[in-house]
C-alpha cells in the first residue's frame, strides 16, 4: 500500500518538475522573442502555454486523488498541498509569459535604455523561476530563501524602468503608447518574479513545515 | 538445526522410556499371573482331596477371602459354594470351565468384570464321583495395576524427561557447534565432520568460480568505463524510469554535472522540456533525435530505447558535438550559393551582349566594344573557374611536388609579372630581404605571393607603394607584404579569408577580383604549415605577414 503511495508521490514529483521545465521554457522563449524579434518564438509560446494548462489539470487531478485515496499526513500532506499551491503559481507564470508575448509585436522602436533594463529584468526573473524549480527539485531551503530575497532585485529593476519610461514620455510624448506597453511587460516580469517567490515559499513549507508569517 | 536434534533426542528418549515401562509391566504381570495360576491349581488339588474325604463339611470349614470354591454336581446344580448360598445359583453346566472339566477332566476360564478392573480366574476339575470342584480367585487387571502405579511412573517419567531434555540440549549444541564455527571463506581449512566435506569442497569450488566471475565483471566494467571515459561523445545510460545508471565524463561536461548525479532522475539533473519530450518519444517509438545549443556549441542528442526480450529496460542517450559539422554545412551552402552567383554574373553579361549583337541592335562601330565586353567577361569566368579549381585541388590535399625554393627570387619573378598593372596605378613596389630558401611547392608559393601583391595593388590608392620584405627569424621564413591602400575595417578582418567574402560588395566589378584570392592564400599557407597574420587600418594600409616553418 505504502509502496504504491510512494510511487504516486514520485510521479507527482516528476510531473511537477516537468511543469517547472515548461515554465522555464516558455519564459526563455519570451526572452528570445524580446531580443530577436523573432515571430517564430511567439507561436511556440502559445502552445507551451496550453501545455502548462494541461499539466496543471493533470497534477491537480493527481493531487486530489492522492488526498482522497491515501489520506496522507505530515510530510506527505505538506508535499501534496504545497504542490497544489505551486501549480497555481506556475500556471500564472505561463499566463504572464503569454501576455508578454501578446504585447511584444506592438512594441516598436523601444527606447534603448529601457530596453537593456528590460532585458536585465527578464533575465533576473527567469533566474528566479529556474532557482525556485531547482529548490523544489533539490528540496533546497537555502536556495528557496535566496529566491525570496532575489525578488527585491526584480522589484528594483521595475522601479528603474518605470522612471525611465516617465522620462521617455516627457521627452517624447508621441511614442507614449509604446512606453505604456513596455511598462506592461515590465509589470508582467515583476509578477513572474512574485510567483517564483510564492513557489519558493511553498518549497520551504513543504520541507520544513513553516510557511512565511502572515 | 539444534532444535531438530533436541526434538529427536527427546522423542527417542521418551519412546524408549515408555516402551520399557510397558514391556516390564507386561512381563511382570504375566509372571505373577502364572504364579497365581499354579497356586490355584495346587489349592484345587488339595481341596479335592479334602472334599473327597470330608464332603461338604470341609468346604463349610474353609472360609477364605482369596478363594471361592464351588462344588458342582454332574448335572450342573451347585452343591456348595463358599461365597454364596448354593440355592441361588443357577445351573452351572453352561459355564465354560465346568463344561470342559466334565468333558476332559479339567477346565479353566477367565472372566472380566464390567469395569474391566477386576479379573476372575476359574479352575475346575472333575472328581472321581463325576461332580466338579471349581476354584476361583479375583485379582486386579493390568489397567488397575497401571493406574495404581501411575504416580510413581509419572514421577519417574518426568524426571527422566527433564534429564534427557537437559542432556539433549547440551548434546545438540555440541553437535551443531562445529557447523556454526565453519569458516566459509576458506572451506577446506575446516576440521569438522567428515560427512560435510563434500559440501565444503563444493563451496570452495563455487567460491573460486564466483571470485573469477566477479573479477571478470569488474574488468569488463573497468573496460567500459575506460572506453566511455575516453569518448568525445557524451553517453548517458538510464533505466526505464529515467534514473541515470551511468554517465561518462564527456556527458558530464556537456550537462555541467558531476558523478553524484548517478542514481538520480535525469529530469532532475537536466531539466529541459524539449529533452524530456525527446526521451518520452524514444520510450514510445524507440528513437528520437534533437539538436540543441549549449554554451555556444551545437549538440545532437540521440535517445534510443534499449530492449531485451521485447521489454524496455532502459534508454541510452548519445550526445554528439556537431558544431563543426553545422559550420561546415553552412559554409558549403554559402559557397554553393556564392559560386552560382559569381558564375552567373559574367554569363549574364555575355548573354546580354550576344543577344544585342544577334538582334542587330549594335551599330557596326560599337561592335568591338561589345565583343571586347564579351571577351572580358569570359576571361573573368576563366579566372574564376581557375581559382575554384585551384581551391578544390587544395581542398583535396593532393600531393604536390616539393622543392627547394629561393623565396626572394620567387618574389622578384612574381612582381615582374605584375609590373604593368602596378604601373597603371603608379604604384611603386620595393623588395628587400635576404636570400631565404624554403622547401615548398613552387606553384602554391607563387599563388600566395601573386595574390597578396595583386590585392596590394588592387586595393591601393593611386600613387601608393608596396613593401615586400623577406626575413628569417628563429625557425621561420617571414614574408611581409605591406601596402598603403584603403585598408580593411576591423569587423571584417576575421572573414576576409572566407571564400567569396568581399569587404565592399559593390566594388567587386570595379576591382575585378573573384573573392577567392585570400582564400587560396590561406589554403596554400596551410599546405606549407605556415601562419598568416593580418593587420589593417582603414585608409592607412594593410600588412599581411606569413610565417613558413623551415
Amino acid at each position: 500500500m505504502r509502496s504504491r503511495f510512494d510511487e504516486q508521490l514520485a510521479i507527482l514529483n516528476k510531473e511537477m518538475i516537468e511543469m517547472g521545465a515548461l515554465c522555464e521554457e516558455i519564459i526563455s522563449k519570451v526572452l528570445k522573442a524580446l531580443t530577436d524579434e523573432d515571430k517564430d518564438f511567439l507561436n511556440g509560446i502559445s502552445t507551451a502555454g496550453t501545455e502548462i494548462d494541461r499539466k496543471e489539470r493533470t497534477i491537480e487531478t493527481l493531487c486530489l486523488k492522492l488526498l482522497l485515496q491515501q489520506q496522507p499526513v505530515a510530510k506527505d500532506l505538506r508535499q501534496i498541498s504545497s504542490a497544489l499551491k505551486m501549480i497555481t503559481d506556475m500556471e500564472r507564470i505561463g499566463d504572464q509569459a503569454e501576455d508578454i508575448a501578446e504585447i511584444i509585436p506592438f512594441v516598436e522602436n523601444r527606447p534603448e535604455m529601457a530596453d537593456t533594463l528590460l532585458h536585465e529584468m527578464a533575465k533576473a526573473s527567469i533566474k528566479m523561476v529556474t532557482d525556485s524549480v531547482d529548490a523544489f527539485v533539490e528540496h533546497d531551503v537555502e536556495l528557496a530563501k535566496k529566491v525570496v530575497s532575489d525578488d527585491d532585485i526584480v522589484d528594483k529593476y521595475f522601479d528603474l524602468i518605470k522612471q525611465e519610461i516617465i522620462r521617455e514620455i516627457i521627452s517624447n510624448p508621441k511614442d507614449g503608447e509604446c512606453s505604456i506597453d513596455l511598462l506592461m511587460i515590465a509589470k508582467y516580469f515583476e509578477r513572474i518574479g512574485d510567483h517564483a517567490t510564492n513557489i519558493a515559499e511553498w518549497v520551504v513549507f513543504s520541507v520544513t513545515g513553516i510557511h512565511k508569517e502572515g | 538445526m539444534t532444535r531438530k536434534i533436541f526434538n529427536s533426542i527427546i522423542i527417542v528418549a521418551g519412546t524408549i522410556l515408555l516402551s520399557s515401562v510397558i514391556i516390564i509391566m507386561g512381563c511382570l504381570y504375566n509372571y505373577f499371573e502364572d504364579v497365581r495360576e499354579r497356586g490355584l491349581k495346587d489349592e484345587l488339588k488339595l481341596s479335592m482331596a479334602a472334599v473327597e474325604d470330608d464332603g461338604v463339611h470341609y468346604l463349610e470349614k474353609v472360609k477364605s477371602d482369596r478363594y471361592r470354591i464351588t462344588w458342582i454336581a454332574a448335572d450342573g446344580t451347585v452343591i456348595y459354594d463358599t461365597a454364596a448360598n448354593s440355592e441361588e445359583h443357577e445351573n452351572h453346566l453352561e459355564r465354560m470351565e465346568v463344561k470342559s472339566a466334565l468333558e476332559n477332566g479339567e477346565g479353566e476360564s477367565n472372566r472380566y468384570s464390567d469395569t474391566l478392573f477386576e479379573k476372575t480366574m476359574y479352575y475346575a476339575k472333575r472328581m472321581n464321583d463325576g461332580s466338579v470342584l471349581r476354584i476361583s480367585t479375583s485379582s486386579a487387571t493390568v489397567g488397575l495395576l497401571v493406574l495404581g502405579m501411575l504416580q510413581p511412573i509419572l514421577i519417574v517419567v518426568v524426571i527422566a524427561l527433564i534429564m534427557s531434555g537437559i542432556l539433549a540440549g547440551r548434546l545438540s549444541k555440541r553437535i551443531v557447534k562445529p557447523l556454526n564455527d565453519l569458516n566459509l571463506e576458506k572451506p577446506l581449512e575446516n576440521d569438522t565432520y567428515e560427512e560435510i566435506s563434500p559440501l565444503l569442497l563444493r563451496i570452495s569450488r563455487q567460491n573460486k568460480e564466483i571470485k573469477a566471475q566477479v573479477k571478470a565483471i569488474q574488468q569488463r566494467a573497468a573496460e567500459f568505463e575506460q572506453i566511455t571515459g575516453c569518448m568525445n561523445e557524451g553517453l548517458v545510460l538510464m533505466d526505464k524510469d529515467g534514473i541515470i545508471l551511468s554517465i561518462n565524463p564527456a556527458a558530464n561536461r556537456i550537462f555541467s554535472l558531476d558523478e553524484s548525479c548517478v542514481g538520480r532522475d535525469f529530469l532532475t539533473v537536466y531539466r529541459d522540456h524539449e529533452m524530456n519530450l525527446c526521451i518520452k518519444n524514444a520510450i514510445e517509438s524507440g528513437h528520437c533525435e534533437i539538436q540543441q545549443t549549449r554554451f555556444g556549441r551545437e549538440y545532437q542528442f540521440d535517445a534510443s530505447r534499449i530492449e531485451s526480450d521485447d521489454e524496455m529496460i532502459g534508454i541510452i542517450l548519445l550526445i554528439f558535438d556537431i558544431t563543426e559539422r553545422v559550420q561546415a554545412e553552412r559554409n558549403r551552402r554559402e559557397f554553393t550559393a556564392n559560386v552560382s552567383h559569381e558564375l552567373k554574373t559574367p554569363l549574364q553579361g555575355i548573354i546580354g551582349s550576344a543577344e544585342l549583337i544577334e538582334n542587330g541592335m549594335v551599330k557596326q562601330e560599337d561592335l568591338p566594344r561589345f565583343i571586347g565586353h564579351i571577351r572580358k567577361e569570359a576571361s573573368r569566368l576563366v579566372i574564376l573557374v581557375g581559382d575554384i579549381i585551384r581551391l578544390s585541388q587544395l581542398d583535396e590535399k593532393a600531393e604536390l611536388i616539393k622543392e627547394e625554393i629561393n623565396l626572394l627570387q620567387l618574389v622578384e619573378e612574381t612582381t615582374e609579372n605584375l609590373k604593368d598593372i602596378a604601373k597603371d596605378k603608379n604604384i611603386e613596389i620595393s623588395i628587400d630581404g635576404k636570400q631565404v630558401i624554403i622547401y615548398g611547392v613552387r606553384k602554391l608559393l607563387y599563388e600566395i605571393i601573386y595574390n597578396l601583391c595583386d590585392n596590394a595593388i588592387k586595393y591601393n590608392i593611386y600613387g601608393g607603394n608596396i613593401k615586400i620584405s623577406i626575413t628569417k627569424n628563429n625557425q621561420n621564413a617571414v614574408l611581409t607584404v605591406a601596402d598603403t591602400g584603403i585598408g580593411i575595417p576591423q569587423e571584417h578582418l576575421d572573414r576576409v579569408f572566407e571564400r567569396f567574402y568581399r569587404v565592399d560588395k559593390s566594388h567587386s566589378k570595379e576591382t575585378g577580383g573573384t573573392g577567392l584570392g585570400l582564400s587560396i592564400v590561406k589554403h596554400a599557407v596551410a599546405y606549407h604549415h605556415g601562419k598568416i597574420d593580418i593587420e589593417s587600418k582603414v585608409n592607412n594600409g594593410t600588412t599581411i605577414t606569413i610565417k613558413f616553418p623551415m
